[in-house]
């Protein structure tokens, strides 16, 4: 399927994705949902029957060049969510198209060629190869896809040194600190020049503050890439600060899809809000989402506030105020109006 | 050991009842005690003529086959016999300079100088050549097996099962049936010891390809590799440590089994040297023919097991530099190098080994037969055939009686019975069937007990199918007539694993407490684990000649390492959480080890005991050559009369009883770990 006829939708699609654990699964399946209802209670009566639902109807879209972070703790199914999208494990039932490409009726050789052409992904736990060295491993994608030595070798050396890596091409994997690592493993899965980026928890296996340093450097590598990502995680505090949307999953359910400050400021049910409790909104809710655009505008001037700013800076630089303050564009236009009674009342945390 | 509302009491209530219905009936119905031969199916019969029948169908191909790989055999019988000797010795040296350094290097240099000056290099080169022609054979056809069960998950289990099959076949019984296939000579020994040393490579190549981290596998989907290059680029690597320990096994395995093929003779080995020297009672000759084998064992096992070990490999150039300078010693001396079968340097030690060890069995003779009598008339016979008919004025001082025997089972119930009083209810049971047994002996125990207390066992173990099974196995056995070798068999080894697991369960112990202790045993562990089955016959012959003490010697100095080290390592293996917690509880190291770390150590020792007692039935069979009844005998003697139907039958009984106790033992040990939440 030619690449530009797609450019315009989804670089990912997946619909009515179903993946069901269990003896003859492939059966089961569409007799349940014949039968109706809604996902949970087809699911309920696979669970009757002693079969494992781990992904249950699950449908999304992701942008080209979109962060598309898919949150959800153990045992929710983002894992085996992503590996559906991958195709690494066969789902029992739905859609998955990449590029408008439908990857579930691609070939073996067609999914090969893919993987080497389009795809990379990285893992928690690195799958680094334990006999080759830095360098072999993130050229590994290139030799199996043909290559010669000296040209992958040429090819890969930007890349190792994008994730500061240069000097340990020649180490083996158990030489490497955990961080480490997982610069290989990310460098591996770039070395390809995939368009779509699969990252399944790709931080969690690390320290907090290398977990950190690793996530802006993957913001910034980002930018320098312009790839669609689809990112796992079940740290909510990691969703929110890299994703530009957040799939909040929940036993094998997509609960609520939305911006970070979608998911925290207007969570769809408690399960969501759970998340956001422990989260300090201020520095993660954006003062456009508050912001009135209709009725009277102020003048130009007050402390300046900007629709980017997130509260906890509005809130700062309002303390003192009591009347509506006008948010500015970069021009210094007046493009909506944010009363400080509403910032002080969307951070405070709800008791229950 | 089992809580309360447990089969275990039933059970062994049953396997009573059993017992002593059979012992009070015996006289009314004789068929109780002594399964009738005219109920027996003439199944060896049977076999020996289907076998027949299928080798005779298969043998124009099979002797294609053993003519086709008469070839690599004559290759490589000429590299290992034309090559000069200290080239030999120099490329040795090399090889272990490259694994591991200096140490290994001076064990090639050390070893093969041994054998050098042993004077028999050219039986250890015959050896050599057949081992090197074996073991690519066994390499390959283990390898595909383990990746084919890898690929096709479908066939893994039964692939699997065939591979427990396999392990518990004794070894001779291979021979008799590829003796017919393939004729006398070399070629049998090769291919026996090819199919022996097969298993163990395809189980560590499953394992290996099993514990690939997943993560890892994906990784090289999602790297777009296709499924071969997956395989080749990925996985096989990345169990190439676990491979490694299957090429380790399967050298060991192969060597073991070449010189065990020595007793069908016709190839000039070291194996058959050992059996030579054996047989003329020349001790000392055979004790330096052992020996040759036990160093090549030990240089073969150490340096692939380096191989395994991600160790620092040696200069290469100095690996080259070695070989370098034996060729150029070759090129020098090459008139004036004395002909190894020449060099008689050790004989002299072996003629003093030999006369000192006359001189000793002259001036000890009477106490080392006291000893060996003492075990036999005390403990060994009473075990196979009763007290009843062990217990003889002229040896015991006074003849057994109808009246002791109602004593002793009355002794045995009031113990048994107080024991049940007190709440262990078990234990009495098991009391009472004990003396039973005693009183009866292993060989003689009917038949009817012997299927219910296998089948409560099992039921207790694992359930109902495991139960089933076994009794169905055991009963094949039955109408086969072959019951009463089987149960001959299995009252040497259950002496054997009993003694083994009492003496070696101390040991281990005491190694465990003491690691100063262990520093020493685990060497001599080493050491005896590495000695091919074969040699451990010829000390215990030297003392004790042929007969059933000097087999259960053997048997026992074999069987008794799996239960030291298992035994060790479950003691020491104890959480060190555990441990502080128990401390700080205020228990005293002898509290600590009982309610502790034995309790935590029980699956681990189980699986020792289970090894262990694998390990005495695979000896059994070795021991028959120097005088063992039972399904031992009837296998070896099948091979001297090429009696394929007896062999295989009689293999095939003696890999049920060996399957029956490795199943039993297991689910026990499975049953503790699930207790224990492991």
């Amino acid at each position: 399927m030619p690449r530009d006829g797609a450019s315009s939708g989804p670089t990912v699609r997946a619909g009515g994705l179903w993946q069901v654990f269990g003896a003859n699964a492939t059966v089961a399946l569409p007799d349940e949902v014949a039968l109706g209802g809604s996902s949970a209670d087809i699911a309920g009566r696979l669970l009757e029957k002693g079969l494992n639902p781990a992904v249950r109807g699950v449908s999304f879209d992701v942008a080209p060049g979109e962060l598309f972070v898919i949150m959800g703790l153990s045992g929710s199914g983002k894992s085996t969510l992503v590996r559906c999208i991958s195709r690494l494990v066969e789902p029992t039932a739905g859609s998955v198209e990449i590029e408008g490409e439908d990857i579930l009726a691609a070939s073996k050789a067609r999914m090969t060629e893919l993987r080497r052409s389009r795809m990379g992904m990285v893992f928690q736990h690195f799958g680094l190869f334990p006999h080759m060295t830095v360098l072999d491993n993130v050229a590994f994608p290139l030799k199996v896809g043909g290559m010669a030595r000296r040209a992958r070798h040429e090819k890969v050396m930007p890349i190792i040194e994008m994730v500061g890596l240069d000097g340990r091409e020649r180490a083996y994997p158990r030489e490497l600190s955990g961080g480490q690592r997982q610069r290989v493993g990310i460098a591996r899965s770039l070395a390809g020049d995939c368009t779509v980026w699969f990252l399944d928890e790709p931080f969690s296996a690390l320290d907090p503050l290398i977990r950190r340093q690793l996530q802006d450097e993957f913001l910034e590598i980002r930018t320098r890439l312009n790839t669609t990502i689809v990112f796992i995680t079940h740290d909510i505090a990691e969703a929110l600060k890299l994703a530009d949307r957040i799939a909040i999953m929940r036993d094998g359910e997509i609960v609520q899809i939305g911006t970070p400050t979608e998911i925290v400021l207007r969570p769809v049910d408690g399960y969501v809000s759970q998340f956001s409790r422990d989260v300090a909104r201020g520095r993660h809710a954006k003062v456009g989402s508050i912001m009135r655009t209709e009725g009277e505008m102020g003048e130009c001037g007050g402390p300046g506030l900007r629709a980017d700013m997130t509260l906890e800076t509005a809130l700062a630089s309002c303390m003192s105020l009591y009347d509506p303050v006008p948010v500015l564009d970069d021009d210094g236009a007046v493009i909506g109006m944010v009363h400080p009674a509403d910032l002080a009342s969307s951070l405070q945390v709800e008791e229950s | 050991m089992i809580p309360g509302r447990s089969p275990a009491v039933p059970a062994a209530l049953a396997a009573l009842l059993a017992g002593a219905l059979c012992l009070t009936l015996e006289s009314v119905a004789p068929w109780l005690a002594r399964f009738p031969a005219n109920w027996t199916l003439p199944a060896t019969d049977w076999a020996g003529t289907f076998l027949e029948w299928l080798l005779l169908g298969l043998k124009p191909a099979a002797r294609w086959f053993s003519w086709l790989l008469g070839y690599p055999m004559l290759w490589a019988n000429a590299a290992l016999g034309q090559t000069p000797w200290p080239l030999m010795i120099g490329t040795a040296t090399a090889i272990g300079w490259y694994l591991g350094g200096l140490p290994m290097a001076a064990l090639g240099l050390g070893g093969l100088g041994f054998v050098l000056l042993s004077g028999y290099w050219v039986e250890s080169m015959n050896t050599l050549a057949l081992v090197a022609v074996s073991v690519p054979l066994a390499l390959a056809v283990g390898g595909v097996i383990g990746v084919a069960a890898n690929e096709f998950p479908r066939i893994k289990s039964s692939v699997q099962a065939a591979l427990d099959v396999m392990q518990t076949v004794p070894t001779f019984a291979y021979l008799t049936p590829l003796l017919l296939l393939f004729g006398f000579g070399p070629v049998v020994g090769m291919i026996a010891s090819a199919i022996y040393a097969a298993p163990p490579m395809a189980r560590n190549v499953i394992l290996g390809l099993e514990r690939v981290d997943p993560e890892v596998r994906e990784a090289a989907v999602m790297s777009g590799g296709t499924r071969i290059q997956q395989l080749l680029l990925v996985e096989i690597p990345s169990a190439a440590r676990q491979i490694m320990v299957g090429v380790n096994q399967c050298l060991m395995a192969a060597l073991s089994m070449v010189i065990i093929a020595a007793v069908i003779g016709g190839f000039n080995d070291i194996g058959w040297e050992v059996l030579l020297t054996m047989r003329k009672a020349q001790f000392g000759l055979a004790l330096m023919a052992g020996l040759v084998i036990v160093v090549f064992a030990i240089v073969i096992d150490r340096m692939s097991a380096a191989l395994a070990h991600e160790r620092r490999r040696g200069d290469p150039r100095v690996a080259y530099g070695i070989v370098a300078l034996s060729v150029l010693v070759v090129l020098v001396f090459q008139a004036r190098l004395p002909d190894p079968s020449t060099l008689t340097f050790l004989d002299p030690a072996a003629e003093r080994v030999d006369r000192a060890l006359g001189e000793f069995t002259a001036n000890n003779g009477e106490a080392l037969n006291q000893f060996r009598n003492g075990a036999m008339f005390y403990v060994l016979l009473p075990l196979r055939i009763g007290l009843d008919e062990a217990a003889l004025p002229f040896t015991w001082g006074f003849q057994w009686t109808a009246t002791m025997s109602a004593g002793l089972f009355a002794a045995a119930a009031v113990a048994g019975a107080c024991l049940a009083l007190s709440g262990r209810a078990v234990s009495g049971l098991l009391l009472v069937i004990g003396s039973g047994i005693i009183e009866t002996g292993i060989a003689n125990l009917p038949w009817p007990f012997v299927l219910v207390a296998t089948f409560s066992l099992a039921w207790v173990a694992s359930g109902r199918r495991l139960a089933i099974l076994c009794v169905a196995l055991l009963a094949t056995v039955l109408v086969s007539g072959l019951w009463e070798r089987a149960l001959l068999s299995l009252y040497l080894s259950g002496a054997a694993v009993f003694a083994c697991a009492v003496v070696g369960g101390a040991i281990g112990l005491l190694c465990a407490v003491a690691p100063s202790i262990w520093r020493v045993v685990r060497l001599v562990c080493d050491m005896l684990q590495t000695i091919p089955l074969f040699v451990f016959l010829i000390p215990v012959l030297m003392f004790f000649q042929i007969g059933e003490f000097s087999a259960f010697l053997a048997i026992c100095a074999y069987a008794i390492v799996p239960m030291i080290r298992y035994t060790r390592h479950g003691l020491v293996m104890t959480p060190p959480e555990l441990l502080e917690a128990a401390v700080a509880s205020g228990a005293t190291p002898w509290q600590i080890m009982r309610d502790v770390r034995a309790p935590y150590a029980a699956p681990t020792v189980l699986l020792g005991l289970n090894q262990t007692i694998l390990y005495a039935f695979a000896m059994l069979v070795i021991a028959a050559l120097i005088g063992t009844t039972g399904l031992g005998q009837s296998i070896y003697l099948a091979l001297g009369s090429a009696d394929v139907g007896l062999g295989v039958s009689a293999g095939a009984a003696m890999a049920i009883l060996a399957l029956i106790c490795d199943r039993l033992v297991q689910a026990f040990a499975e049953g503790r770990r699930t207790a224990l939440g492991l």
